[in-house]
């Protein structure tokens, strides 16, 4: 996990300075300098739910840094989930753990999101 | 922006349901009280970058979703998949019975050069087994395809399996490539095997 006071510290020319991880398993994600630094303020579900919540009463919080990648071929591992409103989640390819970020149908972009990875080369 | 890899290869996980492509455990949430978001919804497809003879390739993985369970699995699915792995249960003699129907619905629906081959998943369930792995070699003679065991859970052969299928693809496509477009000086030797050992498509899930 990324906290928010060492994000800038992760950004060099608008980009990735190191490789992005998984924060359980380690599994390379994305190579260094491959996605771009972007603000947006999106509710992403948390990566565990509550069991008594309802279909529309999804447990979330913002989030406001992503790396956006337009390729989803740039990542090296990643999964997608299956569509839920326009949108599939990322989820690290080899523990399945996430969402650490999504995909926007209409766009093609990925957004991957700073505080749900880690960055170490 | 420059392609960061020579191949990509759209690969699919096919077979009756429940024989392991996508082994959901319930891995992360040992809480009884909790969920995790993704199990319920449930994973798409996966993209896993390898590297072989030095060429960086993209796997796009798509698993058949449940689909299978109505036999709703058409061209649309099999549209620009240049590998099938056909999957079967070592320890259920139906899926394994089943997979000649697989093989008639691929021949069906999917590109007449797709490479095909044959994983007979759970092997680590020796107690279970009602499929001899002599039965699997020799249904994958018979279609003259590759056969593996593995097992997902126990990361026995996955990553192998996919590199092999992953070959064979690369071969198939440098081969057409060649004839298409021979090279004008000598032939450039290769090495052969110099895959990389990463330790990805280990875990519990084939996808």
């Amino acid at each position: 996990m990324t906290e928010e006071a060492t994000i800038s510290d992760q950004i060099a020319d608008g980009k990735n300075k190191t490789n992005v991880r998984c924060q359980f398993c380690n599994s390379l994600m994305l190579k260094a300098r491959e996605g771009s630094y972007s603000e947006q303020e999106i509710d992403v579900p948390l990566m565990v739910q509550k069991q008594d919540r309802t279909a529309d009463n999804l447990n979330t919080e913002p989030l406001k840094h992503f790396w956006l990648v337009k390729d989803m071929l740039t990542f090296e591992n990643i999964g997608f989930s299956h569509t839920v409103d326009g949108k599939k989640f990322l989820v690290c390819a080899d523990c399945e753990r996430g969402p650490v970020g999504y995909h926007e149908l209409s766009t093609k972009h990925c957004y991957l999101a700073l505080k749900r990875v880690v960055h170490t080369d | 922006m420059a392609k960061t890899y020579d191949y990509l290869f759209k690969l699919l996980l096919i077979g009756d349901s429940g024989v392991g492509k996508t082994c959901i455990l319930f891995r992360f949430s040992e809480d009884a009280f909790n969920t995790t978001f993704i199990s319920t919804i449930g994973i798409d497809f996966k993209i896993r970058t390898i590297e072989l003879d030095n060429k960086k390739i993209k796997l796009q993985i798509w698993d058949t979703a449940g689909q299978e369970r109505f036999r709703t699995i058409t061209t649309a699915y099999y549209r620009g998949a240049m590998g099938i792995m056909l999957v079967y249960d070592i320890t259920q003699e139906k899926s394994f019975e089943n997979i000649k129907n697989w093989i008639r619905n691929i021949e069906e629906n999917a590109s007449a050069d797709v490479e095909k081959m044959l994983l007979g998943n759970k092997c680590e369930l020796h107690d279970k087994r009602q499929v001899s792995k002599e039965r699997g070699e020799q249904l994958a003679i018979e279609y003259g395809i590759k056969f593996m065991e593995t097992s997902a859970k126990a990361s026995i052969n996955v990553e192998e399996a996919f590199l092999t299928l992953a070959s064979d693809i690369k071969a198939k496509t440098e081969k057409r490539m060649e004839a298409n477009n021979p090279p004008k000086g000598g032939h450039q030797l290769k090495t052969l095997d110099s895959r990389t050992k990463d330790s990805w498509l280990s875990r519990c899930s084939l996808l």
